[in-house]
This record gives C-alpha cells, structure tokens and sequence, in this order.
C-alpha cells in the first residue's frame, strides 16, 4: 500500500517536467527569433539564453529531486 | 514479531558461545536503522506453518528424503540438485569459517548452503553472495526461520523480502541511490554539547580550498609569474579574467567606472564553488554542494552580506527598495508585503538551485549506471549488448553533469552580482 502510494506519488512529481520542457523550448525559441531579427547581437543573446536555460533547468530539477524524496527518503 | 529478532545476538558477537539464548533485540550499529523499515508483517506465523510441512516431510529423518520431498512439493527441481551436489563443499567451507557452528546439525548447514546458493543465483557474484547470506541468516540454527528464508528467496527472489532486508544488512542498499551523499564522521569530535566532527565533508571543502589556493599560490609567484604565461598561469588568468568581466558587466551602475571593492569576495564564491562542482564529479568523491546545508549556509551568509551593505550604503533609504516607484497607495501594502517575500525567498532559492541541481543530477548518473550495471551482470549475451544503451546515456549525461557543474557555478555567481547590485543601486 506505501509502495503503490510512494510510486504513484514520484510519477505525479514528475508531471512538473512538462513545465520546465516549455519553459526550456521557450528559451531557445526566443533565442533564435531575436538572432534571426538581429545577428550581430547573436553572442550577446546566447549568454543570456544560457543563464535563462540554467535558471529554467533548476526549476525542472526541483520535480526529479522530489520524486527522489518521496522514493528513497520516506 | 519481526524476523529479524530473531538472531543470536550472542553468536554473532562471539562465535566461541555454546549458549543459543534468544534475544529479543538486535544490536544495530548503523544510524540508518533499516530493520525499523522492514514491513510490519507476521512472517514468524508464516513460519510455524512452514515447520509444520517441514516435519511431515521430514519423518524419515534423513537428508535425502528431505530432497525428494521438496524436489516433489512446491520447490523447484534446483533444490534437489543441489542439495544432492554441492552440498559437502560448501559444509566444509562453513565449517572452517565458523568453529562456533554445530557441527552436529547438518540440517540447519544444509539450509544454509542453500540460501547462499540462492543468493549465488541472485546476485551472480559469489564473495558478495556469501556476505548477504551471512548478514540474512546470521549464524542462526533456527531451522523453521531459516527455511522461511530459503522459500522466500526461492519463490520471490530479487523482489522478496529478505533479500532486501540482506542487502540493507550488508549495506550494500542498491535500492538507494542517495547514499552517495552520506556524511561520515572521520575524526569524531565533541566540544560541550556541540558535535564539531571532522567529516567527509569537511575534508572535501579542505581539500577544495587547499586546491585552487595552492593553483593560485604556486602560478602567481612573487613577481606576478610570467610575463608569456604557460598552460597554468592561462587557465588562472582566465578565470580571473573571466569574474572580473562579469562584475564589471553587472555591477556597474550609471557610473561606468567603479572600484570593484566586493571583487576579491565574489571571485573567492565563484571558485570555491567551481572546484567543489567539479571535484564532486570524480568517481567515488564527494559532491560538498549537494547539501543544502552547505549550501544554504553559503547563500544565506551573503544574503545577509547584501543586506548589510544595503543598510550601509543608504541606511533606512534603503527600505524604499520594497516600494517600486509610482505605486497607487492603497496597494502599498500588498506590494510591500510581496516584495519582501520575494526579496527573502531569494537567499532560500540561491541555495536550493545548486543543491536541487547537484543532488539530482547525481542521483540521476547513480540510477542510470545501475541500470547498466544490472544489465551487465545478468550474464546473457542479449542484456550485455543492450547495456551499452544505457552506458552512452551515462556518458552523455557524465559530459552534461560536467557543464551543469560550472553553469551552476556561473548562475550562482552572476545571481550575487545582480543582487549586490540591486543592493547598492537600489533598482
């Protein structure tokens, strides 16, 4: 019974992926928009789209961290 | 009453004992006691009942008639053979090992033979097989509970209890891939009533520090070092070069020209942080910033910092930084309110970001490699040329791991300057 609930509740954790996969297709969408209206700004604009990808990234590795926690922990 | 209760405490503490007294507790050294997560089911019931078939089974008195019975009951014709096999080796072997043990009762060594080669069967590796099944049966001679042993790893296997509960035993616990992150206590301290151990931890910060400081020390020598910089004065300078740029980028002001007086502490963060990432990334290290209390420690002292210096450079002025300008009054307060929620939360997520990245990033190479793993030892052909999926996934995600580590480092950084600046700028 704690196993099917601890499972269950690791894969509902995972549904959070979902948001950061557009958050992250949403980045680099931007990304080649503003390079395509403007090259020479193009290396300028990937340093931000990076930072932007590593911030996005940390909000979707919340969703993984806690599934893990609800597997291994409790 | 669980299972596990019933080991000989005395046997296993000393194996010269003669007396078999059944304790009513086991002595568990581990601070994870995994013995209190075992399923509170009654297998000692389960037992009584398995006793009983084993006796009717067992009227004739002799070995032989056992293996027949079992071959022909619900076991499987594996128990048979190898009852009938290799049974005198193995007796032989435990015998030797444990001068403690009966010689006398050749039943309860035959059973343990053969949980041990189940366990061999199990695991595919024999010195580990022989630890598990020493940590499952201890040298106990209860024959009813070691043949509730021995059903439930012929019957359940991988998946069964006591397999489990012998690899929790053993420590092995592959189930969990966050024991990577266990802190040990290497040199045991106490001061008062404070725990001041010097642990794992400790010693991968220490040895962090003590990198990138002597880097510093030995290629920056007294005369600056050299003026065509080698391989290692570059890598130096380029770091170097590389927060400088990036301060400057960020805390600037409408000034243009300032005196980066915060310069030394930020590179100081951002190289700590950079070697503890990467160090974290070698084979059987340890990830300091996978903690959050290290990390949290870290983002909460310079949050504070910030605010100092806030309150430094404008004094009470400074708490118009809650109040964007141009805001009707009656939502003031809510603004004011929101501002400061959002204004504390930033230390709480500077933290959690590196933590919530190393931690999972991890756990994730952890899981997939004992996919591979798994695979690998299945000891057919067909598991051994599917491993390779999983192993290339490993190894992109080591490379991608790789840039996380020094991203997170960046992020982290850049994160400080922007908030310093907010700090002193004031918007």
């Amino acid at each position: 019974m704690l196993e099917g609930a601890k499972s269950i509740g690791a894969g509902a954790a995972t549904i959070a992926s979902a948001g950061a996969a557009i958050g992250i297709g949403n980045v680099f969408s931007s990304l080649i928009h503003s390079v395509a209206r403007n090259p020479s700004l193009a290396k300028q604009s990937f340093g931000y789209a990076i930072l932007g990808f590593a911030l996005t990234e940390a909000i979707a590795l919340f969703a993984p961290m806690m599934a893990f926690l609800i597997l291994f922990v409790f | 009453m669980r299972r596990i209760f019933q080991f000989d405490e005395t046997s296993l503490n000393s194996s010269s004992s003669d007396t078999y007294s059944r304790t009513a507790s086991q002595s568990t050294t581990t601070i994870n006691d995994y013995s209190l997560k075992s399923s509170s089911s009654d297998p000692y019931s389960r037992t009584a009942s398995q006793s009983t078939n084993f006796s009717s089974g067992q009227a004739s008195g002799s070995q032989d008639a056992y293996a027949s019975g079992q071959a022909s009951g619900s076991q499987d014709a594996y128990a048979s053979g190898q009852a009938s096999g290799t049974q005198h080796a193995y007796a032989s072997g435990i015998f030797e090992d444990h001068p403690g043990l009966n010689p006398t009762d050749e039943r309860v060594v035959e059973l343990q033979c053969m949980i041990r080669e189940n366990f061999e069967v199990l695991t595919c590796d024999p010195q580990r097989a022989l630890n598990l099944a020493e940590a499952s049966h201890g040298e106990s001679n209860n024959i009813p509970f070691l043949e509730y042993l021995l059903d439930d790893l012929t019957q359940n296997g991988v998946s069964g209890e006591s397999f489990r509960e012998a690899l929790d035993q053993v420590g092995q616990a592959a189930a969990s891939p966050l024991d990577q992150f266990e802190i040990v206590p290497l040199i045991p301290m106490n001061i008062g009533n404070f725990y001041f151990s010097f642990t794992n931890p400790s010693l991968f910060m220490l040895l962090t520090l003590s990198f990138f400081l002597l880097l510093i020390h030995f290629i920056t020598k007294k005369g600056g070092g050299n003026l065509v910089p080698n391989a290692w004065q570059s890598l130096v300078e380029l770091l170097y070069d590389f927060v400088l740029n990036l301060v400057k980028e960020q805390i600037g002001g409408l000034s243009g020209n300032v005196k980066q007086m915060f310069f030394p502490c930020i590179l100081v963060t951002f190289l700590f942080l950079l070697f503890c990432n990467l160090q974290g990334m070698i084979p059987y290290s340890f990830t300091v910033t996978s903690h959050f209390l290290i990390t949290l420690a870290l983002s909460f002292s310079i949050f504070i910092g910030i605010t100092i210096v806030g309150f430094q450079r404008h004094g009470l002025h400074f708490f118009s930084f809650l109040l964007p300008a141009g805001v009707p009054l009656p939502l003031a307060p809510f603004l004011v309110l929101l501002e400061l929620i959002s204004y504390c939360f930033r230390a709480l997520s500077l933290g959690i970001r590196l933590f919530a990245n190393m931690m999972a990033g991890h756990s994730l190479v952890k899981i997939l490699s004992g996919f591979a793993w798994t695979m690998l030892c299945m000891n057919e052909i067909f598991y051994f040329i599917g491993a390779l999926g999983p192993l290339f996934i490993v190894l992109a995600l080591t490379g991608l791991e790789l840039g996380v580590a020094i991203l997170q480092a960046y992020v982290f950084t850049i994160l400080i300057c922007i908030y310093l600046n907010d700090a002193i700028n004031l918007h």
